[in-house]
């Protein structure tokens, strides 16, 4: 649907419908979001509008990519040095045997010379913009209760994601697309709890993440083929009259949001397809992202549609891609996982500088946990691996050109300055502006906040210059 | 250095008689053929060479003084061979000198003759020349040949050595051996040398011992001993492999055997030293080191170091002032928290909780006002008016006919009233007594059990009879089955006797727990699934959230840590499993045979990585299994799964310890599934987990339910005597919080509106007189849920109409003291059932398994696979199947109006309702049951003239009136 509704005014709906003015004046005072249980301030000043969270599901490995370990490759085919293996948690999974070297180099990159594998080319060129933590840290080994961990901070799947908690804190900044828009890319085998990831938890549900699919849309948005504009519009007419009348024989709020609802989603069934007629972007922009390309294709177009939701006020966007799960050829897959994205990613911050928005824009990179140093039996892959692994943020207020945090010589553990995912998420909102602790959601008379029981504390580094 | 001259006794040597008791151990595994002994029971065929714990000389050139044939030919994958060995030290010499030395043990196919060289492909273990010393070798032949440490003279060794097959078959190559010199336990996969060849023999017949041209007549060798045994543990005499499944393999256990005592030498010193602080109500910051609930709160089990109460004595910040405890004092206390920190509770019981939190008190039936307002049917009414004109409320008055016929099939059948349904059918047991109401109130008790489908988590395979237990909801609620049948049978289906078909699938209410299938951890699995029933449990029956109470006692609730885990106590001897319903001995003996040849398949393959050298855990999946079961193997197990396809099963939980008769299991598909056998479940023992870390596991405790509801017996320790105390009529809780969601079920909200949580964090009773008077009556009814719900249906409160009124609205904006009735939108599956109704689509066809979700049938039997849950269910707020969810939300999106709009079962559903009604004003009939206004006439008269009929019964589809309970 590409034609765009003539959007009808509540005035329209008054008078087309033969009810006064007065009765929208006392509706308009019922908003369908609820004001009441959001700061629509922030607790302090933001330096970032909209998240982007390019989520790498699978388990991508920091010591092929972020998180150097000459001594790795010396140490190749030993066992972990006692001295580590120590310190290695007591959890399925953590092999000791068997050290297996990167096969991709380290080089410095930018003026900032922070090290990246040339399995990330492209990425690469961006080093002066990325603050990376290499002192991500958890327990959980295994994937579904381990996305769970790394974006809702437990395993169990039943809390709010971090997205649903920025948009519970923030608010709308556009009533005419969802504010938290998720996008799941090579799903091949997904299954439930990673919609944890973008589920609302214990908080109203509108909180949670909308799913879209880049090629597809919003689920619903555009009108059958056989309903022409005018029809719609008439039966919207009827809709609302009809639910008007019913609204007024019981002035029950929830009605009156129904109303509402429907002129939210006759403004998306413009404002939504718009939004994905990527072709509105030039040749040049498209191919920045890869687009065109088989390889990039869906990613690129996942991470132009984040830029392009960004601009339309969407609070927070999250682009998983799955596949990082290298167990068996560590090579393959990772070369494969790299050509997916490197080009889209580095392509989106790209544009994002360009267009100046990632001066307001958090882009954040990660999964749910690392692999091991070791080789996983015989198979040229590694293991799970969540006691450490590497994040990291660009814009949206981080220093970029630094890394945060260290590990041991060969990656395993982490020897300074540990970072949870809830302190990760906790530095998230603070770039939002919001100070995690004091966002409180009253559940069943429970006072809940982002941190949850085991709590969580901004990175401040990341905000200060290395 | 040369050899010594050795004088030959040959007198001696003839007096010596050989007492050959072979010692064969075996392998106890199920289905091997050779399961007496593997050498015949004869003597040793010997020549003269061979004597008294069978010492052998050399003789310059090959020979084989000693040798025995099998009692049935070994073709199976691995044989382990052992034998003692003791060189003397006078007959050792050394190249380059001389030639060295000579010995071995060979295993062939053939006996060969005294003089036959046994080499060239056939497995050798013994001691050869290499360099200039003599080393342990294990050869085939000389291209094939390893050698381990130096021989030295006058000792004994144990040799121990493994022919194995790496491709497992009869006909395969036996081309894998190993030797060991005085092996350890733990050394299994660590051999001194391994060596392989491809063309080894295929069978073992004949063993024997050789020396060559290298052992002279001097040499003097002494072999005893000798074993054969398809196993390691078995080779070394070890016992079977100690198994507690109640730990994991890095996890620590407590001695069997204690050196304190806590009556003697601990509780002395805490009485004396932390006591005067630390004991009675107003202990120092609230530690209470007299109360071993407490005390685990400080420690770290069976790690003294790690525990503060240690480091607080053993740094001497504790006590605060001198004197600080002795050496020998804080060494009693290591101890005590090493070895499992007993308790003596008859010393230092654990107090009884008291509580003045209203759940907690014993239903009393109250007495029912007297009734003194208009409109008063029943008791019911009489509170409700109490409240109301107190607080000087208004009530509405009652709702037009049609409204109220729109209500209670709405509200009881989760459909609109067919048109022409009479007003006369107000009589609220007719609309109990029909399949409908039990499809429509299932659902509501479906999302309280958080029951799908599927196993959920990462692998969510499905549970392809999980169906049934829906089955079950929906037959107890349209037969009306009473309360206490209906939690009997869910807790404690197996334990009844002899448990019906119906009451196994009850189970279904523990079983719908999620079950990890990627989980390897055993200890995490297992634990995941009984803390997801212990949760659901409890505030399913007993309305408290007992998931605080995992980690620490509960900040709010009388719930300790302690009683956490004996309430979980209950449920740890069992399973969510597949069930064999009405079992025989064949259907029995199938389900078995499948069990049988899976694992050993699996078992066989783990073995065989595991001596490939392949890292532990040795993971085995399902598909590898399959994929590398031998043809007839395969052939088979499809066999078997063909026939277990036919027969009836249920997702239920089983204890085989506390089960009434001995159920069949059946398989499930799960990549990694709990042990299955019942050695293993009735092994394993409640105890209270430290902080909730499966690692930490503190003392074991006995079932129990919270002492704040007095003490267990300790003869109560099934899931039916926690079933039969539920619905004792002492309990405060079960009747309150079950007529407490009828309620709900009915209004929409709660006497207690946290339907799922009684306890202090809950929110109180509107009306706990009226609460208590409907949990009275269920009782004194013999738990007739319909008796109450009558009551309800038949009450003025009931039928009140929905209209505003701005008196009312000002004092009770809320609706909580019931003047007028809340409309509210229906759920998901009524939404969608009720378009299908309208649009004549609906397909009444009843029970069996999950439908795909373009099925016409009604929604409770489309497929509940836990993350693909039908669309409009996610969009209209169901339950996610995942955590038990009292109350739906609902929520108002802009992503609702677009599929009521646009999606294909929409615009379907308004073409078929236009063909179905024909015109506006029957649709509007079909939908509302009335007649439409001129408004409506009007304007949907318009519509349709303009759009099409099917344009304008769309919209009547997508307003409110259509999809809310008027």
């Amino acid at each position: 649907m590409t034609t765009p509704f003539r959007i009808m005014s509540r005035r329209h709906f008054a008078t087309s419908t033969g009810l006064g003015a007065g009765a929208i004046a006392l509706r308009s005072l019922l908003a369908e979001e609820n004001p009441s249980q959001s700061p629509l301030t922030t607790h302090h000043p933001p330096t970032a509008k909209s998240v982007i969270f390019l989520f790498m599901s699978g388990g991508p490995s920091h010591v092929d990519t972020f998180d150097p370990k000459p001594d790795l490759t010396r140490l190749a085919g030993q066992d972990v040095p006692e001295s580590i293996a120590k310190n290695v948690p007591r959890i399925k999974r953590a092999g000791l045997r068997n050290l297996l070297g990167s096969p991709w180099e380290f080089n410095q990159h930018g003026m900032s010379g922070l090290a990246i594998s040339n399995l990330l080319p492209a990425i690469s060129t961006h080093a002066d913009d990325l603050c990376v933590i290499r002192s991500m840290t958890h327990r959980n080994p295994v994937h579904g209760p381990g996305e769970c961990v790394a974006l809702t901070g437990t395993s169990i799947g039943d809390r709010p994601s971090l997205g649903a908690w920025s948009v519970y804190g923030l608010g709308n900044r556009t009533k005419e697309l969802p504010s938290f828009i998720a996008m799941n890319l090579h799903t091949d085998g997904m299954q439930f709890p990673q919609a944890a990831g973008w589920n609302a938890g214990f908080l109203p549900p509108r909180y949670q993440g909308t799913l879209v699919s880049p090629s597809k849309g919003i689920l619903h948005a555009e009108l059958p083929e056989h309903v022409s504009t005018t029809q719609r519009e008439q039966e919207l007419s009827v809709i609302q009259a009809m639910n008007r009348k019913f609204y007024s024989d019981t002035q029950l709020s929830e009605l009156d949001a129904r109303i509402r609802s429907y002129e939210t989603a006759f403004k998306m069934q413009t404002s939504a397809p718009e939004l994905f007629e990527i072709n509105q972007e030039t040749a040049k922009t498209r191919d920045l992202y890869g687009c065109e390309s088989k390889q990039t294709g869906e990613v690129g177009r996942a991470c132009l549609l984040a830029r392009r939701m960004v601009q339309r006020g969407v609070r927070y966007i999250q682009i998983r891609v799955g596949g990082w799960d290298a167990h068996g050829n560590l090579k393959g897959n990772h070369e494969k996982m790299a050509s997916r994205t490197d080009v889209p990613i580095a392509g989106l911050l790209s544009d994002l500088k360009r267009t100046g928005l990632l001066d307001d824009t958090l882009v954040v990179w990660g999964g749910e946990f690392g692999r091991t140093p070791t080789m996983e039996g015989r198979s040229g892959g590694r293991d799970h691996s969540p006691s450490a692994y590497t994040a990291w943020l660009a814009g949206g207020g981080v220093s970029g050109g630094q890394t945060i945090g260290t590990t041991d010589p060969i990656g395993y553990t982490v020897t300074q300055r540990p970072v949870k995912p809830l302190d990760l998420h906790a530095t998230i909102l603070h770039a939002l502006g919001i100070n995690p602790k004091q966002l409180v959601f009253d559940h069943h008379g429970l006072k809940e906040t982002p941190l949850g029981v085991t709590g969580g504390d901004v990175v401040h580094e990341a905000f200060q210059p290395a | 250095m040369p050899a010594r001259v050795f004088k030959y006794d040959a007198a001696t040597n003839q007096r010596l008689l050989l007492h050959a008791t072979l010692l064969v151990c075996l392998l106890a595994t199920i289905n091997r053929a050779a399961a007496q002994g593997l050498l015949s029971s004869g003597e040793w065929k010997r020549n003269g060479l061979a004597s008294e714990r069978f010492t052998i000389n050399g003789t310059g050139g090959r020979n084989n003084p000693l040798r025995k044939s099998l009692d049935t030919p070994y073709d199976d994958n691995e044989l382990f061979i052992r034998f003692n060995f003791r060189y003397q030290k006078d007959s050792l010499d050394f190249p380059p000198e001389t030639s060295g030395e000579f010995f071995v043990l060979w295993l062939d196919e053939d006996e060969g003759n005294d003089g036959s060289p046994h080499a060239a492909n056939v497995p050798n273990l013994g001691v050869h020349v290499q360099g200039e010393q003599n080393r342990f070798m294990a050869r085939y032949n000389s291209s094939n040949q390893k050698f381990g440490p130096p021989l030295e003279g006058d000792r004994d060794y144990l040799v121990v050595g493994r022919l194995w097959k790496s491709s497992p078959g009869k006909h395969e190559p036996f081309d894998q051996l190993s030797l060991w010199v005085d092996p350890q336990e733990p050394e299994e996969f660590k051999p001194d040398i391994a060596v392989q060849n491809p063309k080894s023999i295929a069978t073992v017949r004949w063993i024997g011992f050789a020396t060559g041209a290298k052992t002279e007549i001097e040499d003097q060798i002494d072999v005893w001993d000798f074993q054969l045994a398809e196993s390691w543990r078995r080779i070394l005499n070890l016992p079977a492999a100690p198994v507690d499944p109640n730990y994991g393999p890095a996890m620590r256990k407590p001695p069997q055997k204690k050196t304190v005592s806590f009556r003697d030498d601990v509780y002395p010193i805490l009485k004396k030293n932390c006591f005067p602080c630390h004991s009675g109500d107003k202990a120092e910051e609230g530690i209470k080191l007299d109360e071993h609930d407490e005390v685990l709160q400080h420690v770290s089990p069976l790690n003294h170091s790690g525990s503060q109460i240690y480091q607080v004595v053993a740094k001497g910040s504790m006590p605060p002032e001198e004197p600080h405890l002795t050496v020998s004092e804080v060494e009693i206390l290591a101890t005590w928290i090493d070895e499992g920190l007993d308790w003596d509770s008859s010393l230092l019981p654990t107090p009884i909780p008291v509580t003045d939190h209203w759940a907690f008190q014993p239903i009393v039936r109250p007495k029912v006002p007297s009734a003194d307002a208009d409109g008063i049917r029943n008791p019911i009414d009489a509170f409700i008016a109490l409240k109301q004109q107190q607080a000087g409320l208004m009530p509405n008055p009652p709702a037009d006919q049609e409204t109220l016929l729109r209500r209670l099939s709405l509200n009881l059948h989760g459909l609109p009233p067919d048109p022409d349904t009479k007003r006369d059918t107000m009589d609220s047991s007719r609309w109990l007594s029909s399949p409908e109401y039990g499809q429509h109130f299932a659902r509501k008790w479906l999302d309280v059990a958080r029951w799908a489908e599927s196993n959920g988590h990462q692998h969510n395979r499905d549970r392809k009879h999980a169906w049934r237990y829906r089955d079950w909801v929906i037959d107890a609620f349209a037969d009306g089955m009473a309360f206490d049948q209906f939690i009997h049978q869910q807790i404690a289906g197996d334990e009844l006797t002899p448990p019906t078909p119906a009451q196994l699938t009850a189970t279904g209410f523990l079983a719908a727990a999620r079950y990890s299938g990627n989980e390897l951890d055993k200890q995490i699995q297992r634990n995941d699934i009984l803390v997801d029933i212990t949760n659901t449990t409890a505030s399913a029956f007993l309305g408290l959230t007992f998931e605080c109470a995992q980690c620490h006692s509960h900040k709010f609730d009388p719930i300790s840590i302690r009683d956490y885990y004996r309430f979980q106590a209950f449920f740890v001897s069992g399973q969510p499993q597949n069930l064999l319903l009405d079992a025989n001995d064949t259907t029995t003996r199938i389900a078995q045979e499948r069990w049988r040849l899976f694992d050993g398949v699996q078992q066989r393959l783990t073995y065989v990585r595991r001596k490939q050298g392949h890292p532990e855990p040795i993971l085995v999946t399902p598909s590898n299994v399959i994929a590398q079961m031998r043809s007839e193997e395969r052939k088979q197990f499809n066999q078997l799964n063909e026939q277990l396809a036919q027969l009836d099963q249920t997702w239920g939980f089983y204890s085989p310890s506390t089960s009434a008769t001995r159920l069949t299991v059946t398989p499930h598909e799960m990549r990694w599934q709990l042990p299955h056998s019942e050695a293993v479940l009735n092994r394993l023992r409640g105890a209270i987990l430290i902080r909730g870390e499966i690692r930490d596991r503190g003392p074991e405790v006995d079932a129990g339910w919270p002492l704040v509801f007095g003490p267990t017996p300790g003869n109560a320790q099934t899931r039916k005597d926690l079933a039969y105390w539920l619905t004792a009529p002492e309990n405060p809780l079960a009747a309150r919080v079950w007529v407490n969601r009828i309620w709900q079920w009915h209004f929409g909200r709660g006497l207690v509106e946290t339907s799922n949580d009684f306890g202090t964090q809950g929110t109180p009773p509107s009306h706990p007189e009226l609460l208590d008077y409907l949990a009275s009556e269920l009782m004194e009814h013999d738990w007739n849920t319909q008796h109450v719900q009558r009551l309800i249906l038949d009450s003025s409160t009931y039928r009140l109409s929905s209209d505003h009124s701005a008196h009312n609205a000002h004092i009770d904006p809320e609706n909580r003291l019931y003047w007028r009735w809340t409309p509210r939108r229906l759920g998901a599956e009524a939404i969608r059932d009720s378009i299908l109704a309208v649009s004549g689509q609906l397909d009444r066809q009843r029970g069996g398994p999950g439908e795909p979700h373009e099925s016409n049938r009604r929604s409770i039997y489309l497929k509940q696979k836990r993350d693909k849950l039908p669309d409009q269910q996610v969009l209209f707020d169901s339950a996610n199947g995942i955590i038990s969810c009292s109350r739906r939300r609902v929520s108002t999106t802009s992503l609702q109006p677009l599929w009521l709009m646009n999606s294909d079962f929409m615009q379907q559903a308004a073409r078929k309702f236009a063909t179905q009604a024909g015109n506006v004003e029957t649709a509007i009939k079909i939908a509302f049951h009335r007649d439409p206004t001129d408004t409506e006439r009007k304007i949907l008269g318009e519509l349709a003239r303009d759009q099409g009929l099917s344009s304008a019964c769309l919209a009547i589809l997508n307003s409110s009136e259509f999809l809310y309970i008027p």
